[in-house]
C-alpha cells in the first residue's frame, strides 16, 4: 500500500502539514476535532487518487494559530492553502468538525468542488438527535464515544494514558474548543447548504455515539441531489472502524472518472 | 524593616454549604453539575447566619482583615455574589479590612465590577481589598457557555485594565477592545482609597497569572496549593517584576494556609483531620473534564499538572501526602506559630490568609480554632518583629 509523503506549507504564517500519497486526480480530507488514529485507514483511497491530508492548525504537527477561532477562519484557511497547493479543482471529504469545514467551502467556491463527501458532519442544530457535547465528555468514556469497535485505539493510545498523551490531547480539544465552545453547530448553516450543486455524498456509521446518524436526513434534504450510505455497527471514527467507508468514498468520487 | 513589622492575618471562610446527603457517594462531582433539588433555603440560611457570626468575631479578636470570595453551582461556596456578601459584612464591621477575592470578572462587565467594587470602597469607608482571580474552571462551565475558556486569559487581561484604567484617569472614556468596547466609559462612583485599593491577581501558581501580576504591579495572591508550590510561585513573582522594573514589597504577596490550632499536636490533628478530609473529599470534589476546561490552561501547564499527582490527584491525595506537601499545619500554638513564621521569612510575604473552617466542622471547633489562632498564634508571630517583646503567657485556651 502507498504511504504518505509529509509537506510543509507556511499559510499565513502557520507552519501547516501536508501528508499527500498517490496520485491522479486530488483528493483532499479534512479531518475533525482529533488525530488521535492517524489517516492510515484512508491509504486505499491512495490507489485511485491523490490523496491529501492536510493537518488544521492546532492539530498533530501543524502549528498553533490562536486566531481561528471560527469556522470561516479555516475555511479561508484552505482557500489559501488549496491555492498555495495549486488545486484549482479538487474532490473534497470532510469528516466531523472538517465536515462542517467542508460543507463551508463547498458552499462558497461551488466551482471548486468536483464532488463532496461529508462523513458524520459536524454543523447542523438538529434538536431530535443532539450531538453530544465533546468537551464535558470524561476523558476515560471519550474512546467510547468515538468508535463502536475500540480496537481502532490499539497502537495509538498509550495504556495508560501519559501526560504527555493527555497533554497533547488537551491541545487538540483546545483548538476545537476555540472554534466549537460556544456551540457545535452554526445556526446559518441551512440557510446556505442549497449551494452545495455538485454531487455530494453523505456517509454516517449508525451507531456513531458523538454526532447521531439521526442527523443525516436534515443534511440529505437541504443539499439538492445529496446520497445518504449508512454504514451498520460504525461508529464515529468511519474510517478507521470500517474499510466499506473508504471503498464508499472510491466508488463515489471516482463515478465519473470511469465513465 | 523586617517581614514581621507590618504581618497581617486575614480570616477567609469558604462559606461552605454543610449538608451532605446520605448518598453522597453516587455523585461524582460537588461542583457545577451536583443536582440543585439538594438545595435547602432553610439550611443556607442557617449557614449564613453561621458564617456571619465567624466572620465578625474575627474583628472581635484582632484578625486584620476578613476576605470572601465567589464561586458558582457548588456546595463548596454559598457566595455565588462576592460583592452582595461583601456589602453585608462591610455594614456590620468597623474596623477591618475587607478582601474580595473576588469576581470572576470574565463572568461580568469589566466596567460593573470597576463600579461595584469603587461602591463597597466608599461604602466601607475605604477599608477594601480586591483579589481578581481568573475563576476556576468549574466557573465556565457553570456561569459563562459563552465565554470560551480559550480566551479566558486574554479576556481577563483585557477586562482587568479596563478597571485600572477607569479608576485612574478620569472619563469619560473610550476603548476600543478585542474584547469590549465603551463609547463612555465614566464609572460612578469611583474608589476611596487613591489610586484604587490593593490589588492581587488570584493564582494557583502557573506561570501566566505570574506574569499577569507582574505587569500590572498587582500583589499576588496565592490560592491553596502546596506550600512549596506557592514559595515557588512566589520567587518567580518576585524575580518577574524585578525583570519588569519593580520591587516586590512583603505586602504584595498572599499565601494561604489551611490551619488548626489546639493546645497539643496531637489534640490538633485529631480534631481536625476528618473535616479537613471531608474538605476535600466532598466540597472538593471536581472532576478532571469540569477542572480543566479545553484552553484554560496552555498545554505545558498542563503537562505540569498531569505530572503532578499532588496536582492531578488533589483530592484522593491522603492526610500525610497533604501534610507532607505542607497544604496543612494543624498542631500546637508553637507549632503553628514557628510554621507560619518560616514561611513568612522564606516567602517575604506579610499577609496570610488563614482557614480556620474546614469542610464540615461544627461551630464550637471552628471558633475554639479562631480564639486559639488569634490568642495564641498571632503573638508568637508578631513577636519576631523588630523590637518586640515576647509575648503574654499562654493563654488557657477554650475548652
Amino acid at each position: 500500500m502507498a504511504a504518505y509523503a509529509q509537506e510543509r506549507h507556511t499559510i499565513n504564517g502557520i507552519e501547516t502539514v501536508v501528508q499527500v500519497a498517490g496520485e491522479g486526480e486530488p483528493l483532499v480530507y479534512l479531518h475533525g476535532a482529533g488525530t488521535v488514529t492517524g489517516f492510515d485507514a484512508l491509504l486505499p483511497l491512495a490507489e485511485r487518487f491523490k490523496l491529501i491530508v492536510p493537518f488544521h492548525p492546532g492539530f498533530g504537527p501543524s502549528a498553533d494559530d490562536p486566531a481561528i477561532d471560527d469556522v470561516h477562519d479555516y475555511r479561508r484557511h484552505y482557500l489559501d492553502l488549496f491555492d498555495e497547493l495549486g488545486l484549482q479543482e479538487l474532490s473534497l471529504i470532510g469528516h466531523s468538525m472538517g465536515g462542517w469545514i467542508a460543507a463551508n467551502f463547498a458552499a462558497d467556491h461551488p466551482e471548486r468542488v468536483r464532488r463532496l463527501v461529508l462523513v458524520a458532519p459536524l454543523g447542523l442544530k438538529v434538536d431530535e438527535h443532539p450531538t453530544e457535547d465533546l468537551f464535558a465528555i470524561p476523558g476515560p468514556e471519550l474512546a467510547t464515544y468515538l468508535a463502536a469497535d475500540l480496537s481502532v485505539f490499539e497502537g495509538h493510545v498509550p495504556v495508560p494514558p501519559t501526560p504527555e498523551f493527555l497533554a497533547d490531547g488537551y491541545r487538540e480539544m483546545t483548538s476545537a474548543a476555540r472554534v466549537l465552545w460556544a456551540r457545535p453547530y452554526d445556526l446559518k448553516l441551512s440557510r446556505w447548504l442549497h449551494r452545495l450543486t455538485m454531487p455530494t455524498l453523505i456517509l454516517w456509521g449508525d451507531a456513531d455515539r458523538m454526532i447521531p446518524s439521526g442527523q443525516a436526513p436534515a443534511w440529505a434534504e437541504l443539499i439538492p441531489g445529496a446520497e445518504v450510505r449508512m454504514l451498520p455497527g460504525v461508529g464515529h471514527l468511519v474510517f478507521d472502524e470500517s474499510p466499506e467507508a473508504a471503498e464508499a468514498v472510491a466508488g463515489f468520487v471516482g463515478e465519473e472518472l470511469t465513465v | 524593616m523586617n517581614v514581621f513589622d507590618d504581618i497581617q492575618f486575614y480570616l477567609f471562610n469558604h462559606h461552605h454549604y454543610i449538608d451532605e446527603p446520605p448518598d453522597s457517594d453516587k455523585y461524582e462531582s460537588t461542583w457545577v453539575t451536583y443536582p440543585n433539588a439538594n438545595f435547602r433555603p432553610d439550611v443556607a440560611h442557617e449557614l449564613y447566619q453561621r458564617w456571619t457570626r465567624e466572620m465578625l468575631l474575627a474583628e472581635e479578636l484582632g484578625f486584620d482583615a476578613i476576605a470572601v470570595n465567589e464561586h458558582h453551582q457548588t456546595v463548596y461556596s454559598l457566595q455565588p455574589g462576592t460583592t452582595v456578601r461583601a456589602g453585608y459584612l462591610a455594614a456590620l464591621t468597623k474596623r477591618v479590612k475587607i478582601l474580595v477575592a473576588g469576581i470572576p470578572i470574565n463572568l461580568s462587565w469589566p466596567s460593573r465590577v470597576a463600579e461595584e467594587y469603587a461602591m463597597l470602597d466608599v461604602m466601607s469607608g475605604g477599608r477594601m481589598e480586591f483579589g481578581f482571580p481568573l475563576g476556576t474552571g468549574m466557573e465556565y462551565w457553570s456561569n459563562a457557555g459563552q465565554i470560551n475558556p480559550t480566551t479566558a486569559r486574554d479576556r481577563f487581561r483585557e477586562s482587568l485594565g479596563i478597571i485600572l484604567k477607569t479608576w485612574t484617569e478620569d472619563g469619560p472614556i473610550r476603548h476600543d477592545g478585542r474584547f469590549y468596547n465603551y463609547r463612555y466609559l465614566n464609572v460612578w462612583p469611583r474608589p476611596m482609597q487613591k489610586p484604587y485599593p490593593k490589588i492581587y491577581i488570584v493564582g494557583s501558581g502557573s506561570k501566566a497569572t505570574v506574569d499577569l501580576a507582574a505587569d500590572f504591579r498587582a500583589g499576588y495572591s496565592i490560592v491553596f496549593t502546596p506550600i512549596q508550590q506557592q514559595l515557588k510561585a512566589m520567587a518567580n513573582f518576585r524575580e518577574i517584576a524585578e525583570e519588569r522594573g519593580w520591587t516586590v514589597q512583603p505586602d504584595d504577596t498572599i499565601f494561604t494556609v489551611i490551619c488548626y490550632v489546639a493546645d497539643t499536636d496531637e489534640e490538633a490533628v485529631r480534631e481536625a483531620r476528618p473535616h479537613i478530609e471531608k474538605f476535600f473529599s466532598w466540597m472538593h470534589r471536581v472532576p478532571n473534564q469540569l477542572l480543566s476546561p479545553p484552553g484554560y490552561v496552555s498545554r505545558d501547564e498542563f503537562l505540569r499538572r498531569a505530572q503532578s499527582a499532588a496536582l492531578s490527584e488533589g483530592t484522593k491525595a491522603t492526610w500525610d501526602d497533604m501534610v507532607s506537601i505542607g497544604r496543612i499545619i494543624c498542631g500546637s500554638p508553637d507549632t503553628v506559630a514557628d510554621t507560619l513564621s518560616h514561611w513568612a521569612q522564606e516567602a517575604q510575604c506579610s499577609r496570610m490568609l488563614m482557614v480556620l473552617q474546614h469542610g464540615d466542622m461544627p461551630e464550637w471547633k471552628a471558633v475554639k480554632n479562631m480564639h486559639m489562632f488569634a490568642k495564641e498564634v498571632i503573638p508568637r508571630v508578631r513577636a519576631r518583629a523588630t523590637g518586640a517583646t515576647a509575648p503574654e503567657p499562654a493563654f488557657a485556651g477554650v475548652k
